[in-house]
Order: structure tokens, then C-alpha cells, then sequence
């Protein structure tokens, strides 16, 4: 256990120095990635000023709220993506991975930890930006502050499992784009990225119930903004680990037999 | 030998590809749509050896002969198709963290390390991987960076080295959990010759302080006569020769050369055998070797020789012999 | 003329590559039908809680979005590939092998490479913009028709300016292409009106990145929304941007040829 703390703790430093060296490339990233939930925003804003001032239980002040919030949880879902896994194989990563003692899941995971440290440092700036222009209506209570922190980790790992579980796939074919565009169309729209799951039509909310997007998404946001009861913030934690617990079980079976297939193939 | 003995055995072991099968031109594209042909590929057929506990094995042959397959089902990255391996007491397939801390593999060109960061904070990291002690760590690394010659690259960011540094580097990284058994493939591969040198050195030197088994490919034979007693050849998958290097001149050899030193540097020598080389009176034949003796009594009967002298040829030329040799079979 | 000539030429090599790439076909038409999907489903939502969006209806925001995807095509498989092509070769020292051409290099650097399945896009957003504009049952006559083509050539034209701009720094500063990241992420402003945005980012996404140009003003000629003086605008704003684009090129140029001599 302290082998593996200590293992996490160097590969986050490494993260870390790593991406620092790329401040400026990460700006411009993040500037890029801020134009979708200010074109959203605006949307929604628009809307709710010519509905006189509420919809779906937003009003403007609330809809920037999450969607400043959005900038910040969007930083905390970005993952090894699935793609990566066809360069991984292409370029020898994965066998280097498989001769060492630990399971490659631990590095990824203690990367994008680390990574997520810088992430937040450099998006303070640009949270405080939006919220000069946007003026977002935000009054968290101290278990709401508590409760998200708590979220977005819980989302970050939701996420990584569910994604390092859909790459896995990539062992047995390499034409998987199809695979992946499929599940991001489907993450866009019933995780709270597009909108709020609250503005869905009442069978797409029953559905999202069903499937694990919006505890990587909208959950932690709705959790600061103060749309959840404490009791509801507790399911979700529950949630959560329902779906870290589902998409490790995922990964340890498509892991098992992907490495048997790749290593009958050819690594 | 019995497996107590051994650090590697290797019985009967085999690998076979099912590689898909596909002819030229958008037809056949097509076609294999639907209907896929394939074709099986021996990549290893049938090979058993043993290494003995601190021996340095040289693995050769040409490209596609094998090598790279046997060596990663050696270090678990393969499974076999049929036969067994023992590495350490372990069957590598099954990947035992025990096992993976015991061993290493490195491929030329094939970069472990963190690109945009220095190497030093790499090794801290391969230290929290392989687990290794805190001092324990720090000497070795010490040493190795010693040994190198990495003082001052270590600091600086991975993308800013050499061709030649990296490797370096990328040894020493491979090297830090001080494993029992080393699998190098192409170690030196695209180095210049001082570089390729140092490494050889330090292979060298790991051997010899940590009794360390090491199993090697390489292109470069000056690798191979520098670093091992023993080789094997494998071709098409199969084993050709195992046994000392020195061994393998005498047995492949189909020519010797004859150095002469002539009184007269004008006499042509063409009737003899073949002339390599001509310098002033020094010439060089290359004869087969069955007349070798037959052929050193006439020049020493007819003509007026100050100095003469036989040897093998270069290792280079009977491994090309060999292969050559195989490919007519 | 030079510019067709090459284009022609270049067009025909591509298309005889990408063809033996067929599955590449299928796979991009899925991923447009997703990407169209996922529009729709926008708009749908958009919807189920008004009437209209800063004036627009639903049917006309359908317009905006046929243009965007239309041009969003246009520019993948066009300006895009020959932006990242002309970058990667300033990167890599191989821009030589084109300036070595004997024809214009501008042109030249502008037109060397397609990704021929992206035309998917365009075929889509047409279908998008008939389907619109049948819908809107406003009888399109020629006018409207020859000032939508008038308005989107121009809008083509500064969103390539544009992009060679941009591209052209990088003969300046090597590593640009984050800036064309960013680029994607604000042409995801164009699905929409411009007109919804607050003044200042309407501002910059009129001028500093052209996409009010290159969609909303296309879209406002078929939804009659058009005057003549945005029309002229449009028209003084690409010749302005043509003209800065071709002078930053040369100058790039002459301190690519320096840095390289």
C-alpha cells in the first residue's frame, strides 16, 4: 500500500513537471475548450431572459453558474482517451508497460492526477474572467463545497474506468473510431454537457438515470450550484461508486482477455 | 543440464502467426472482405537451449529470423505456441510481478523513458515501479551514471539528447532494479562506434559485478566478439549453431584466408585462389578451406615468400556464409 | 489560369489515393450523421422551451446550421489540410521542396491537399439547407439565390485568409498549432446566430475570427434578412483580408528564406 502511494505520488510529480513545461500550449487549450460553454450559455441565457427568467429550474444567473462551473469539471474529465491505445500498441508503449510490475491502470490514473493538479492552477484565471463578464449566481453551502470536491474526483475516476474500458477494445480491432464517436455523442448529450439534465425531455432524464455519464458531468456541477438536496448529494456519491465499481470489473475482464489475445498475436 | 542450474531453458519451443493473406489492387481488397485467406508463419520452429547463471549468450541472425520473437516470449510479452520456458524458475508468460522485477528488456529505439522531462526524474520513477530501497536506489544510479559517463545529461530533458545519450540513458533506466536477467535487443543499433563502445563496456561490467545473465541481439559483431564467449544462430526460425563463437568460424568457414609476404611484389598469385587484397608484397588469398594446407605447401614450393600466415575470415563473413548456406538448402 | 490549373491537378491525386481508403468513406459518413444528430437534438431541446432565439425561428436556425456544416465542410477539406500540411512542412524544413516549384506559392501551399471524404459535410448541410428552406415556404428567388452564393464564397475566402494568416505566423513562432485548436472551438459559435452573442464577442467573431461572415451572413440571405450594405460589407472586409493575407505571406516568406539561407 505505501509502494503504491509512493508510486502515485512520483508519477503525479512527473505529471506535473511535465505539463508545466506546456503552460502556454494548455492556455490556448483551455481557451479553445471555454468558446462550447459560452456558446451554450449564452443559448440558454437568451432563452431564459425571452421566458421571463426561468427555465428549467435556471435562471440567467444559474446558467452561468454552471456553466463556469462546467469549465472546471470539464478539466477533471479529461482522461487517457481511447484513441491513444493504437499508438500505445504501434509504438511499443504497451509491451514496456506489460514487462513492469504494476498495473499500467495505477499510471494512468496517478498521471491525469497529477495533470489535473496544473489543470486547476491555470484555470483560476480564467474562472475568475468568467465570472466578471457572466456575473453567475453562486451562494454554496459548506457541504456543497465539501460534497464537490469530493464529486469531481469521483468523476475524474468514473470516467477513467469507463474510457480505459472502451480503449481496451482497441486489443482486438484497431477500427474503433466508430465505437468512440458513438459513445462521445451519447456522453454530450445525456451527461449535462450540452445542458443541464434538468432541461432534457423527461424519457432522455429517465434514460441518463440509467447509464453513467452524468456522474462524471453534470452531478458535481449540480452539487455547487445548489440544485441538489443533501440527500440526493449522497445517492450520488453512491452512484459513483456504483459505476468506478462496474467499469473496474470492465476493465479487469477486457484486460485479461485482451492481453491473452495480444500476446498470442504479436506484441 | 538440469533446470536447477539454469537461469533460462528453453525446450521445444514454437510460434506460429496466422497472418492474413492478401494479393495487390483494390479486387482483392475487396474480396478479402469477404473472405479472408490466411497463412500460418513459423516465426520460431522447434528451438531448445539453455543459459547457465551469468553467461553471456550472443543471439544471432538475419531480419525476420526470429530473434526478437524468441526474446518476448522469454520476457512474457508472447505466449508460445507449444513448448516450454523457464526463466528464473518462472514461466514468463504468466507475467509474475516477482518475475518482471527480475528481468528487463531493451529494445533499440524503443524509448521507456518520459520525453519532456530529465531522465533523473524517470529513474525516480522506475524506482517507485520496481520497488527499489531508497539507498540501494541512489547507489546504483550513482554508479551507473558514473559508469556512463550521464553526469549533467541526467538534468536535461529527454527530447534534448543524442541519438547515442538516450540510449545510454534508456539503459541505465532499464537497468536501475538491478535485474538478474537482461534480454538486449539491438542495444547499440544506429550508434556511433564510441558510443556503441561505452555500452558495450558497461553491458560488460554489469555482467561481471552483478553475475547477471544477459541474452543479446545485435547487427554489430563487434558487439557479439566483444561481450560473448557463447552464440546461437537462428534462421527461419530454427536453431543452426550453439556454442562458442570461435567454434562457429571453424565450423562455418568455407574459406581461409592466406596472408603472404613476397620478395617479388610483382608475381601474380590469381592460379592460387582468389586475391582480396594487394599491397606492395602483401597480398591476400582467399582459399577454400579444404586445400588451405595444400595450397600453403605450393605457394611456400613455387614461389619466394618472406612471411606467410592463414587465418579465418572475419566473423562478419561466415555468419553471411552461413545464411547464405541456409538460403540454398 | 495558375489557381485552377493546380487546384485541378492536385484535386485528382488526392481523390486517386483517398479512393483506396474506401472504409474511410463509411466511417466519415457516420460520424457527420452523429454530428448532425447531435445539432438536431440541440436545436430540439432548444425549442421544447421557446419559440424563437433572438429572433430566429426554429426553421431558420435549421438554415444556420446547414450553412455551418456546409462550410465547416468546406473548410476541412480544403483549408484546413493544407493549413496543417503548410505548418508541418515550416516544422520540418520541407517547405523548400514547394518554393522550389515554378508557380505562385501562395496558390501553390493553398491547394496542394484534399480530404476528399469531408465533402460529405457539404453534401450534408445542402440537404440540411434544402430541407430548410422548403420548409420555410418563402419561394427563393434568383436574387436570393445568386447573394447566398455571393456571401458564402466571400465568407470562404476570409475564413481562408484567416487561416493563412494564422499559418503564416508560424514562420514566426514554430508552434501555432494551438491556435488552430482554438480556431475549432470558436467556429462552434457559427451554429448560432451571431446576433445572440453579447456586443463584444459579436465584434470579435465578426472580425477577429470571420465567423459571422462565413455563416450568419450566408444564412441571413436566405431567410431575406440580407441588406445590400452587409452584402458590401462582406465584400470590402475579404478584399481587405485577401490583400493583408498575401502581404504577411510574402513577408514570412522572405524570413523563412532568411532563417533557412
Amino acid at each position: 500500500m505505501r509502494a503504491l502511494l509512493d508510486l502515485y505520488l512520483k508519477t503525479m510529480k512527473l505529471a506535473i513537471v511535465e505539463r508545466f513545461q506546456y503552460r502556454v500550449a494548455e492556455y490556448f487549450y483551455m481557451i479553445g475548450m471555454i468558446a462550447e460553454p459560452v456558446i451554450y450559455l449564452v443559448v440558454w441565457t437568451t432563452i431564459a431572459e425571452s421566458q421571463g427568467g426561468v427555465v428549467g429550474g435556471y435562471t440567467a444567473g444559474e446558467f452561468a453558474a454552471y456553466y463556469i462551473v462546467w469549465t472546471l469539471v470539464r478539466n477533471m474529465n479529461i482522461v487517457f482517451t481511447p484513441y491513444g491505445w493504437e499508438f500505445r500498441i504501434q509504438h511499443g508503449q504497451l509491451s514496456g508497460m506489460l514487462l513492469r510490475p504494476v498495473h499500467p491502470l495505477h499510471y494512468d490514473l496517478a498521471f491525469f492526477a497529477g495533470w489535473k493538479v496544473v489543470a486547476i492552477i491555470n484555470w483560476l484565471p480564467i474562472a475568475a474572467i468568467l465570472t466578471l463578464i457572466f456575473r453567475p449566481t453562486l451562494d454554496p453551502t459548506l457541504l456543497e463545497v465539501g460534497g464537490f470536491f469530493v464529486a469531481i474526483w469521483g468523476a475524474y475516476l468514473v470516467r477513467s474506468m469507463l474510457l480505459w474500458a472502451l480503449g481496451l477494445i482497441t486489443l482486438w480491432t484497431t477500427r474503433v473510431g466508430a465505437i468512440f464517436e458513438l459513445y462521445f455523442t451519447l456522453e454530450l448529450l445525456l451527461s449535462g454537457r450540452l445542458v443541464p439534465i434538468s432541461l432534457l425531455p423527461a424519457w432522455a432524464q429517465q434514460l441518463a438515470d440509467f447509464l453513467p455519464f452524468q456522474w462524471a458531468f453534470g452531478y458535481p456541477i449540480e452539487v455547487l450550484i445548489g440544485q441538489l438536496t443533501p440527500q440526493q448529494i449522497l445517492y450520488g456519491f453512491g452512484m459513483q461508486a456504483l459505476w468506478i465499481l462496474i467499469g473496474l470489473g470492465l476493465i479487469a475482464i477486457l484486460w485479461r482477455f485482451g492481453i491473452r489475445r495480444y500476446s498470442a498475436v504479436g506484441a | 543440464m538440469s533446470i536447477s542450474t539454469t537461469t533460462i531453458h528453453v525446450k521445444d519451443l514454437r510460434k506460429t502467426y496466422v497472418v492474413p493473406e492478401r494479393d495487390a489492387g483494390l479486387k482483392a481488397a475487396i474480396r478479402s472482405l469477404v473472405r479472408r485467406t490466411s497463412r500460418e508463419v513459423k516465426a520460431v520452429d522447434n528451438i531448445s537451449f539453455d543459459v547457465a547463471p551469468g553467461e553471456v549468450v550472443g543471439f544471432l541472425g538475419p531480419n525476420g529470423a526470429g530473434k526478437t520473437t524468441t526474446l518476448k516470449m522469454l520476457s512474457g510479452l508472447l505466449y508460445p505456441t507449444d513448448g516450454a520456458i523457464s526463466v528464473l524458475g518462472h514461466v514468463p508468460s504468466r507475467r509474475e510481478k516477482n518475475f518482471l522485477r527480475q528481468i528487463t528488456l531493451v529494445m533499440g529505439q524503443r524509448n521507456q523513458l518520459q520525453w519532456d522531462i530529465p531522465a533523473i526524474d524517470s529513474f525516480e520513477l522506475n524506482r517507485a515501479i520496481y520497488r527499489i530501497p531508497e539507498a540501494e536506489f541512489k547507489r546504483t544510479r550513482d554508479d551507473f551514471i558514473e559508469l556512463l559517463d550521464l553526469q549533467g545529461l541526467v538534468n536535461k530533458p529527454v527530447r534534448n539528447l543524442s541519438l547515442g545519450e538516450r540510449m545510454k540513458m534508456e539503459i541505465a533506466g532499464a537497468l536501475l532494479h538491478r535485474p538478474k536477467v537482461l534480454f538486449l535487443d539491438e542495444p547499440t543499433i544506429g550508434l556511433d562506434v564510441t558510443m556503441q563502445r561505452r555500452i558495450r563496456k558497461f553491458i560488460a561490467e554489469y555482467n561481471h559485478r552483478y553475475s547477471a545473465t544477459v541474452l543479446l541481439t545485435s547487427h554489430y559483431m563487434a558487439d557479439v566478439e566483444a561481450l560473448c564467449r557463447r552464440v546461437i544462430v537462428i534462421h527461419h526460425g530454427q536453431l543452426l549453431f550453439d556454442g562458442e563463437l570461435s567454434a562457429l568460424a571453424r565450423r562455418f568457414a568455407a574459406y581461409k584466408t592466406i596472408e603472404v609476404t613476397l620478395a617479388d611484389a610483382s608475381a601474380d598469385l590469381g592460379v592460387y585462389g582468389e586475391v582480396v587484397e594487394k599491397d606492395a608484397g602483401k597480398v591476400k588469398l582467399r582459399v577454400p578451406k579444404a586445400e588451405t594446407s595444400r595450397i600453403t605447401a605450393r605457394l611456400l614450393a613455387d614461389v619466394e615468400v618472406t612471411d606467410l600466415s592463414v587465418e579465418d575470415p572475419p566473423i562478419e563473413d561466415v555468419i553471411e556464409t552461413v545464411f547464405a548456406q541456409e538460403a540454398v538448402l | 489560369m495558375d489557381l485552377f490549373r493546380l487546384f485541378w491537378l492536385y484535386l485528382r491525386v488526392s481523390v486517386m489515393n483517398e479512393l483506396q481508403y474506401r472504409v474511410n468513406f463509411f466511417v466519415q459518413v457516420f460520424q457527420s450523421l452523429l454530428a448532425l444528430i447531435t445539432g438536431l437534438v440541440g436545436l430540439a431541446l432548444v425549442f421544447s422551451h421557446t419559440n424563437e432565439l433572438g429572433g430566429w425561428s426554429r426553421t431558420e436556425l435549421l438554415v444556420v446550421m446547414g450553412v455551418h456544416i456546409l462550410m465547416g465542410g468546406v473548410i476541412r477539406t480544403v483549408i484546413q489540410p493544407n493549413m496543417e500540411r503548410l505548418m508541418s512542412d515550416v516544422q520540418e524544413g520541407t517547405l523548400d521542396y514547394a518554393l522550389t516549384k515554378p508557380a505562385d506559392s501562395q496558390i501553390l501551399v493553398s491547394v496542394r491537399q484534399f480530404r476528399i471524404w469531408q465533402t460529405i459535410d457539404i453534401v450534408m448541410g445542402l440537404l440540411v439547407l434544402l430541407v430548410a428552406v422548403y420548409q420555410l415556404q418563402l419561394g427563393i428567388g434568383v436574387l436570393q439565390t445568386l447573394s447566398f452564393v455571393v456571401a458564402l464564397l466571400l465568407g470562404a475566402l476570409m475564413i481562408y485568409s484567416f487561416w493563412l494568416i494564422l499559418t503564416t505566423a508560424a514562420f514566426w513562432v514554430v508552434r501555432v498549432e494551438h491556435v488552430l485548436e482554438l480556431f475549432q472551438g470558436v467556429y462552434q459559435a457559427g451554429r448560432w446566430p451571431v446576433g445572440i452573442y453579447p456586443a463584444w464577442l459579436q465584434t470579435g467573431l465578426t472580425f477577429l475570427v470571420p465567423v459571422a461572415f462565413a455563416v450568419t451572413v450566408p444564412a441571413e440571405a436566405l431567410t431575406g434578412r440580407l441588406t445590400l450594405q452587409t452584402l458590401l460589407g462582406a465584400a470590402a472586409l475579404s478584399a481587405l483580408l485577401l490583400v493583408l493575407a498575401r502581404w504577411i505571406w510574402r513577408t514570412g516568406l522572405r524570413r523563412y528564406s532568411g532563417a533557412s539561407a
